[in-house]
């Protein structure tokens, strides 16, 4: 019984992380209808900087906390007023989530620098001795976190609910056209939501610090449960969050007591898809319900990038010459291997770009689905010596399987509600790569893999493998631009930007949203198990849910839309550290940094942008009409 | 009625406690062009949306072509030939003009996607042809020069009639629209009036919801006059123009 007690205490004293993440979630998503991603890091932010200021420059604990927390929220402000607020009116929902995701990138990059890799714990407030009550050992920090949560609960419940502030914010969630019309400074409520967001965020991280273990990405970790936790309370709603933190912290520590501490993750986010499945807007209802029915996005502005006609097959003619003379270029064994893996994940991100730059679905477990047919692959291949290419086809049709099932859940949400469902879905996945360690090889991963091969053929050499992947690449690059040009591609960016005015038009959406998805999931597993066997070694954490959000940022960067230009996003990306070794280290943020960026001033990406001058060059020259403009499409 | 391509009865829908539409009964014969007139808020727009079944209607029978829709999907009410557009004109971002127009031919695409992601002769036969027709359309009502331009980039006025050409390429049995001439100049609304009378000789039955009454005298068979969610007066175009309830719709119930 005891037992029990101490596992509840300390489900609560997790979940209360959780729920002040949820709440941070809910008020930012009430006043702007966007989640903000980055919200969990401003926890380890406000707790490394505390760790900073109370262990390195020894000052007294009350000081260096408030100190802490004024200092990530001034941080947060100055980061919301550069790249949140100018971006809320202009991008659509679903991009302000990517970009928060970048911020989240950035932050975590910003961690690594200044904080290295290593885990931090703080000291608690009040000693190391715990009290023990009832026969229950509960810590002093127990105390400490259930106050804390309490004051943040209750203080955010009086601003928003009695306060003259607390209206205005409310009215900018009713409607933001007609708040502004009020006399309301909509810009600055959206970035006082912000920072009350980030300052609570960075309270809590202060308070957990000492009975949790921080790194540079813990951040990921609280977002990702702290959306869990406001995804089954049900968004936007206070309660619902505090509660939906409270029960997810909860049932997971309950989990990791009785069964195991590996599947305790599985279990949480396979209770998050019931959720969803279920009852879609949380266990607590909507809480304030926001418009969804507008047609936001109409806000994807991104300037129309088509390659056409003689212009089109003579860039495409460069690109492939340019892409089979690279090796000679660049004989050094480790630019080769960087550029063998810039195609392998390419192929990835076409598939990610099918879902994403033209049906629209923002997807964050593509990396689930490498991580299914990599493992699926490898499997077969060490355990039941099942040859690579059959191992491949098996694992695409696992992949496909998968996305079938989790699309019952899908295709009925859309927005936040989608993303989130792929999200849970990636780490419902990575939780099973670490967790089923007899047939995974666990943390530690899996080796011995053979090279890929079909028949007697085998590609052991970069070389030879770089040469499949380009091949792959030039007939699924063939295909899909064969796919998109038609009515299948028609649809897909139909239904992307107009649903309704798609259906009026006989578009069957959910057949649309359906085939992007299993064309994404089935590219995913491709490249999964090339990647495998590239390697001769796969382990979690190549394949986890960071890995989803990279290949967003390869996505975005490059050119959502266009087939050919995230390969620029892949290869910036993949190629950088390679070519200068000190980048390494700045990776991270240069990801974050880079979708932050683009999604600002760069939204068709590199690709997207060159196109768009490099026609708008042509057309200076030329006669009124040119060949490009009389040839088909 | 079975001459009838769309025939109404007792129609109503209400919002919260507001009446948007009551006992609408209405019949459309087939190859007519019927206009609804009405002042704002009357339920023009509520009417099509509950005959594409946007809304559900709260009670009442909606027969197309002798065949209950009530209760369909938007989806497949479009695939038996119901095609509407929408009085903000609702082109599809990140399309050019022509591609806009190419997608109003979804229902009537016959090639298989895997023979486009094979680069077959008969996938790219059909688009050229989808795309030989869409040209001529656009042609016919002057958006040519605009064909490979991003349709969002187009004027107001252009973005209407490009959406009638999207719902053309959809080869409509039933073609209804919502405010095609707003936006449009006089000389424009000459065109579309031309284009309306072509689109009806071909054997399309219109209905559409107009505010411009030279428009809607000139070219409509049959004129309808909604009025707070009832039918206040139906005829042809010259018996509305004499109706005393109609004048007091529109001007006030002194005139």
């Amino acid at each position: 019984m005891n037992l029990a007690i101490q596992i509840v205490i300390g489900g609560l004293l997790q979940g209360a992380v959780f729920a002040v993440i949820a709440l941070g979630f809910s008020l930012v998503f009430r006043v702007t209808g966007v989640l903000n991603l980055s919200q969990g890091a401003f926890c380890v932010v406000g707790a490394l900087v505390m760790y900073t200021i109370e262990v390195s420059w020894g000052w007294p604990t009350p000081v260096a906390a408030v100190a802490a927390s004024l200092a990530t929220a001034a941080f947060g402000l100055a980061l919301g007023a550069l790249c949140f607020v100018p971006a809320v009116p202009r991008l659509p929902t679903s991009s302000m989530l990517i970009l928060t995701a970048g911020l989240l990138t950035l932050l975590q990059g910003v961690l690594l620098i200044g904080w290295s890799s290593q885990p931090y714990a703080l000291p608690p407030f009040s000693g190391e001795a715990p009290v023990v009550l009832w026969g229950v050992r509960v810590p002093t920090q127990g105390f400490w976190i259930a106050g804390i949560t309490v004051a943040v609960v209750v203080a955010m419940w009086f601003v928003v609910q009695r306060t003259t502030l607390g209206t205005a914010l409310r009215a900018c969630a009713e409607n933001r056209v007609a708040a502004r019309l009020m006399g309301i400074d909509v810009p600055r409520m959206t970035l006082l939501s912000f920072g009350m967001a980030v300052l609570i965020a960075a309270i809590s991280g202060i308070a957990v610090a000492p009975i949790t273990s921080l790194e540079f990405d813990t951040g990921g970790f609280f977002t990702n449960f702290g959306f869990i936790a406001v995804a089954i309370g049900g968004l936007g709603s206070f309660l619902g969050s505090v509660a939906g933190g409270l029960f997810l912290g909860v049932a997971e520590q309950l989990a990791a007591g009785y069964v195991s501490s590996l599947f305790a993750n599985a279990l949480a986010l396979a209770l998050l898809l019931m959720v969803l499945l279920w009852r879609p807007n949380g266990l607590f209802g909507g809480g304030a319900v926001r418009r969804t029915d507008v047609r936001d996005e109409q806000r994807i502005y991104h300037a129309i990038v088509r390659v056409q006609g003689r212009g089109g097959l003579v860039f495409a003619a460069a690109a492939v010459a340019l892409v089979l003379v690279l090796p000679l270029l660049f004989p050094s064994a480790g630019i080769l291997s960087s550029l063998v893996i810039t195609g392998i994940l390419y192929i990835s991100v076409l598939g990610l770009d099918v879902l994403m730059g033209y049906a629209g679905q923002v997807s964050l477990g593509q990396a689930g689905f490498m991580a299914i047919g990599g493992y699926t692959a490898s499997i077969l291949a060490v355990t039941y010596g099942v040859s690579p290419l059959w191992g491949t086809v098996a694992g695409i049709v696992l992949s496909v399987a998968a996305a079938w099932v989790l699309s019952f859940v899908t295709l009925r949400l859309r927005g936040h509600y989608l993303a989130l469902a792929t999200l849970a879905f990636g780490l419902l996945i990575d939780s099973l790569t670490v967790g089923m360690v007899d047939t995974t090889g666990g943390p530690s991963g899996l080796a011995g893999i053979p090279a890929f091969s079909v028949g007697s053929i085998v590609f052991a050499s970069p070389i030879a493998m770089y040469y499949l992947v380009v091949g792959i690449i030039i007939v699924l690059v063939l295909a899909l631009y064969g796919a998109m040009r038609s009515g299948f591609g028609r649809a897909l960016i139909a239904v992307r930007t107009d649903q309704t005015a798609a259906v009026a038009l006989g578009v069957n959406v959910v057949r649309y949203k359906l085939a992007a998805f299993l064309i994404s999931a089935a590219l995913g597993s491709l490249s999964g198990s090339l990647y495998a066997f590239y390697f001769h070694f796969l382990a979690p954490e190549m394949v986890a849910t960071p890995r989803s959000f990279e290949m967003i940022a390869m996505l975005v960067a490059g050119g959502e839309g266009t087939l050919v230009g995230s390969a620029l996003g892949v290869a910036l990306l993949t190629l950088l550290p390679t070519v200068f070794q000190p980048f390494a280290l700045y990776k991270t943020l240069a990801e974050g940094l880079l979708l932050v960026l683009c999604f600002m001033w760069l939204p068709e990406g590199i690709f997207g942008f060159a196109t768009v001058q490099l026609a708008r060059w042509l057309r200076r020259g030329a006669p009124p009409a040119t060949a490009a403009e009389k040839a088909m499409p | 009625m079975s001459d009838a391509a769309l025939a109404i009865k007792g129609l109503s829908k209400s919002f919260g406690g507001v009446r948007a539409i009551t006992d609408v009964s209405l019949a459309v014969p087939e190859g007519s062009l019927t206009a609804v007139i009405g002042p704002n808020g009357a339920g023009k727009t509520t009417l099509f949306n509950l005959v594409t079944n946007l809304y559900a209607a709260d009670s009442g029978a909606i027969d197309f072509q002798g065949r209950s829709i009530r209760g369909l999907s938007p989806g497949a009410i479009a695939r038996l030939g119901l095609i509407r557009t929408f009085q903000s004109a609702r082109i599809f971002p990140g399309m050019t003009a022509r591609e806009n127009a190419l997608a109003g031919a979804h229902m009537h695409l016959g090639v298989a996607t895997w023979k486009h992601m094979l680069w077959l002769n008969s996938a790219r036969r059909e688009e050229r042809s989808l795309a030989a027709k869409a040209d001529r359309l656009l042609e016919l009502v002057g958006l040519a020069v605009f064909r490979d331009v991003a349709a969002t980039d187009l004027p107001m006025g252009a973005q209407k009639m490009l959406e009638v050409v999207r719902a053309l390429m959809a080869e409509p049995r039933l073609l209804l629209l919502d405010e095609p001439a707003a936006g449009l100049n006089d000389a424009e609304t000459a065109e579309l009036a031309a284009l309306l009378r072509a689109v009806r000789d071909s054997g399309i039955t219109l209905i559409v919801v107009e505010h411009n009454m030279s428009l809607v005298m000139g070219v409509a068979d049959q004129v309808v006059v909604l009025d707070a969610g009832s039918i206040v007066a139906a005829g042809t175009p010259r018996a509305i123009q004499q109706d005393k309830r109609v004048i007091a719709a529109y001007v006030g119930s002194e005139a």
